[in-house]
């Protein structure tokens, strides 16, 4: 049975029509021990072949060492969307209800290169001096959470200093542990500084300014 | 269980004057968008969330808007009402925005990304939750202090929590965090409660749910372990401490307005507006939540909506 029902594949279609180069989905899956993997296997071969310029490329993680160290995956399921080049966009854990759109909108990001940060975020990110790993976690159901991931990911996309993860916290629940995730979304910069909530832009700047 | 909410806006003309701006896509904006839409006007919703329907996304179950004798879920609904408007041709864009300017022929609503123009403005930017104020609140925030029992009452399994208020809020998100929970206290400052009579006989069913009146929660301590709030009794004054692993807070809300203050009239932080949802600036109206209005319920904020549209497109054909 598939994923995605009809109505939600013509939708989907219908904004990958808008793509413009192409785009692939590396995943990283193994048989075993992996909550998601088989799902969002199944759902990137159905959401691949919506679009001819939407291309899947599957990694085993327990074998494919030389790809695992490459793309930095340390948990799975785990995607990056990439396009003429890694931008360092991630998404660990199965992009579903809410986060369906963050997938989405980061394909049509790298396929278009159509952003919408600020010319204030884009000096700001043209000047990062450090490098920036953001981590923002999820859950599914979410509806507060696809503004934080999409924002993340605009920011990667943009700088090659910027790294943005999409974690669906409840498939990892040791990092929940680790990081003190009680509220979605969360993010963390560099590990340590937080930011709760769906921070706009320029909050979420100024929390990266103070990090660094 | 899987479900895929794609949602990823629509391509709209910044460039183009529209006839209304809805800032704002809870249930007033939405049902004004469907009316608005259907009388041809070129209607365009600014939506900060990336899915339209404000509160009712973090409601769990309505049952009490009429129609739907199963209770309906709030995100259910929210999208049902997204679909029918966008089926009549209502245009949203998912933006924040950070500036209105209300005077004049030509009103100008500015976000981050772009600065839209339109002949009339609906206000609908509804209300957020009340704060209780509290040194560490804001620190604890998505890590112990939450206001989204939907969100994050997941993150609960087994565990303690307290809940803050007396209103219809609190009682509702009570029952559905006591389905996570292991033991609840519902914290009210006095022992009358203005939650519906039916959701207190229900909350007073759940074993599950301590009612602790007259107490109000005076601070937080969350650094030890394990966490405790204080509270201090509204009674004799005296003070004591509660394990617990998280507190939920439904006091109320306040309204959504700082972008408008010194531009219209407000009162107690709400718009004032006549009885056809007209603000005191001309071409402005408002509706919902962010009114100043006695009940703000989804089917009082669809009514605004309805009646606002209305007298937008009466407006907008006697300008004509």
């Amino acid at each position: 049975m598939p994923m995605l029902d009809d109505n939600v594949l013509q939708e989907v279609k219908k904004a990958l029509a808008n793509m413009d180069k192409p785009v692939t989905l590396e995943l990283f899956s193994q048989a075993f021990e992996c909550g998601y993997c088989k799902e969002t296997h199944q759902l990137l071969e159905e959401l691949s072949a919506a679009n001819p310029l939407l291309q899947l490329k599957l990694h085993q993680f327990e074998s494919d060492a030389e790809a695992v160290k490459q793309f930095g995956i340390d948990k799975i399921p785990a995607i990056a969307v990439t396009g003429e080049k890694d931008y360092g966009i991630r998404f660990y854990g199965i992009p579903a209800g809410y986060e369906f759109s963050s997938l989405l909108s980061a394909i049509l990001m790298v396929s278009t290169g159509i952003t919408k940060l600020s010319a204030e975020a884009k000096s700001f990110l043209d000047n990062l001096a450090k490098p920036v790993h953001l981590q923002i976690f999820v859950t599914p159901t979410c509806p507060y959470c696809p503004p934080a991931v999409m924002l993340a990911h605009q920011m990667a996309f943009y700088s090659d200093k910027v790294k943005a993860d999409m974690v669906e916290i409840s498939e990892f629940p040791h990092l929940a542990q680790k990081y003190s995730v009680q509220g979605v979304p969360r993010t963390t910069i560099n590990e340590k500084w937080f930011v709760e909530g769906a921070a706009p832009e320029a909050m979420l700047i100024a929390r990266i300014k103070e990090s660094l | 269980m899987l479900d895929f909410k794609l949602n990823l806006g629509s391509n709209a003309d910044a460039g183009a004057l529209y006839d209304l701006i809805i800032i704002g896509g809870g249930p007033a904006g939405l049902s004004a968008g469907l009316y608005a839409a259907r009388y041809k006007l070129k209607t365009l919703m600014i939506e900060k969330a990336v899915v339209p329907g404000g509160q009712l996304i973090s409601t769990q179950w309505v049952e009490n808007y009429p129609g739907f004798p199963e209770p309906v879920l709030g995100q259910k609904l929210a999208k049902d009402m997204e679909t029918q408007a966008k089926l009549f041709g209502l245009e949203i864009v998912q933006e924040d925005v950070t500036s209105v300017q209300l005077k004049g022929e030509i009103k100008e609503i500015t976000t981050i990304y772009n600065t839209w123009k339109a002949k009339t403005v609906l206000i609908a930017t509804g209300s957020s939750p009340r704060k209780l104020g509290l040194p560490g609140e804001a620190e604890y925030a998505g890590n112990g202090v939450s206001y989204c029992a939907t969100c994050d009452g997941p993150f609960y399994p087994d565990k303690v929590v307290a809940v803050v208020g007396g209103g219809n809020s609190a009682f509702e998100e009570s029952l559905f965090l006591a389905k996570y929970a292991r033991k609840l206290y519902l914290i009210h400052r006095s022992g009358n409660y203005s939650a519906d009579p039916i959701l207190q006989d229900r909350v007073k069913a759940e074993p599950k749910i301590e009612l602790m009146p007259h107490n109000v929660v005076e601070s937080l301590a969350f650094a030890e372990s394990p966490r405790k709030i204080i509270l201090k009794s509204t009674v004799s004054g005296e003070t004591s401490a509660l394990e617990v692993d998280g507190i939920f807070i439904f006091i109320g809300a306040i309204p959504n307005t700082g972008l408008f203050e010194g531009q219209l009239e407000l009162a107690g932080g709400y718009i004032v507006s006549d009885r056809e949802h007209a603000t005191s600036v001309e071409g402005v109206w408002a509706a919902g939540d962010v009114q100043e209005k006695v009940l703000r319920q989804v089917a009082t904020a669809v009514g605004d909506g309805a009646n606002a549209a209305h007298a937008i497109h009466s407006y907008l054909m006697h300008r004509s």
